[in-house]
């Protein structure tokens, strides 16, 4: 009998395992997010539970939507799919949810001919977490630059030009004013120092999200 | 890199970055004033570095003629050292106020004699301690378009290894030239590294 059945299964292949429901059951219980795309319209066949909850929209609102700009940042004509070519496997994408917030995501699209036609099945994992952790490190790493720069850089600097004053001091090139005015810059130096010091561990530890793009997108190559 | 095809032909200004290890900076500062004033440009060196008193001593003491030199100090007042008054001469509160920097660039230049002019930055390293890269960055840029437009030379001296690799980039992408400063021996003490 149930050799009979995986027979069966093997010739009509996704339509009977729909038919027993498994592929609906597998469909809406699997934890990765599902859009089932019709290529040739660009428009919404079907959404799984994770996807629904990933855009933030009812299932019955999203059926029938056109895909290109509403959820998916490609505008029309130039889908990374079916105008670009683009092979998309375990790829770093965004998703439009309802708010209109991009989301980060990991995404495979695959072919499905399904009873003579062609779907494309997108499917996909949220990565925000990885993502926002990835930002971290790079404005860490970008934090601890500019500490290289504006702390370890002058105090060599610093270092140097306290050694060159007590030489000059030594030979009597400098009067008392001369040495005086170039220790207080000094000393004054030392005082901002320890202050950029103290601003960027104090950042850090704010999590602010100041450093520029161009910065973050440096760091993250390397 | 620019795309300018000829920097530093007859007419055009000049814009480079000369790195130096940090205790050959003072060095760098007078071959760079040198070569200037032996092509016949008058220099006006912007120092928030050394200050302005200090200065003057350290170019009598290599030979070179004071009166020839403009400086605008932004490190004196910031000390609380007393500011000698001089025609040649414009102070700054402190190295954080680039609005009155940039005013007071601007100004000396116009100042500044008819000829063939020349700004020595002194320099980018210790701007860094009392501004963030970023801001620093975008002041450079600001002061380097000005000097092209004012058709000006500018040498910005800075500790060699002192920039991250964005800054540098970034820097390097405002200046025709990065010097690498060798020694005062070597002529002008400037190695051109790229070109």
């Amino acid at each position: 009998m149930a050799q009979k059945a995986g027979k069966k299964t093997e010739r009509e292949g996704i339509a009977a395992l729909d038919n027993n429901g498994l592929f609906l059951s597998v469909f809406r219980h699997i934890q990765t997010g599902i859009v089932i795309i019709d290529p040739e319209h660009h428009t919404i066949i079907d959404v799984n539970p994770i996807a629904e909850a990933l855009i933030g929209g009812k299932r019955e609102e999203l059926i029938g939507h056109g895909c290109q700009g509403f959820i998916c940042p490609a505008q029309h004509g130039a889908c990374p799919v079916t105008d670009l070519k683009i092979h998309l496997e375990n790829t770093e994408r965004t998703i439009i949810n309802k708010k209109g917030e991009k989301v980060s995501i990991l995404k495979t699209v695959a072919i499905l001919p399904f009873k003579g036609k062609n779907y494309l099945v997108e499917s996909f994992v949220d990565i925000t977490d990885r993502k926002n952790a990835e930002d971290r490190r790079i404005a860490l790493l970008g934090y601890m630059n500019e500490s290289v720069l504006r702390v370890r850089h002058p105090l060599e600097m610093t270092s140097s030009n306290l050694r060159q004053i007590a030489d000059q001091v030594r030979s009597g090139e400098f009067d008392h004013e001369d040495a005086g005015m170039e220790l207080r810059i000094r000393a004054n130096n030392l005082e901002q120092i320890a202050k950029n010091l103290t601003d960027l561990a104090g950042a850090v530890a704010k999590e602010r999200h100041d450093i520029p793009e161009d910065y973050r997108r440096f760091l993250s190559r390397t | 890199m620019t795309d300018n095809p000829n920097p530093g032909g007859a007419d055009d200004p000049l814009l480079c970055l000369m790195l130096s290890l940090p205790e050959r900076i003072q060095q760098m500062n007078i071959s760079a004033l040198r070569s200037m004033l032996q092509k016949d440009c008058v220099p006006l060196v912007v120092t928030v570095n050394q200050p302005y008193r200090v200065l003057m001593k350290k170019y009598a003491k290599e030979g070179l003629d004071p009166k020839k030199i403009y400086v605008i100090d932004a490190v004196t007042q910031y000390s609380g050292g007393t500011c000698d008054l001089g025609e040649n001469v414009r102070y700054v509160t402190n190295p954080a106020n680039l609005t009155d920097l940039g005013i007071a660039i601007t100004e000396m230049l116009k100042h500044m004699p008819d000829q063939r002019r020349c700004i020595i930055f002194d320099s980018v390293s210790m701007l860094l301690i009392h501004i963030p890269s970023v801001t620093a960055s975008k002041f450079l840029h600001f002061v380097m378009n000005k000097l092209r437009l004012s058709n000006v030379d500018g040498i910005f001296l800075c500790v060699e290894k002192g920039l991250d690799p964005m800054v540098l980039s970034q820097l390097s992408s405002f200046v025709d030239r990065i010097v690498e400063f060798d020694s005062p021996e070597q002529g002008a003490g400037l190695t051109a590294i790229t070109s």
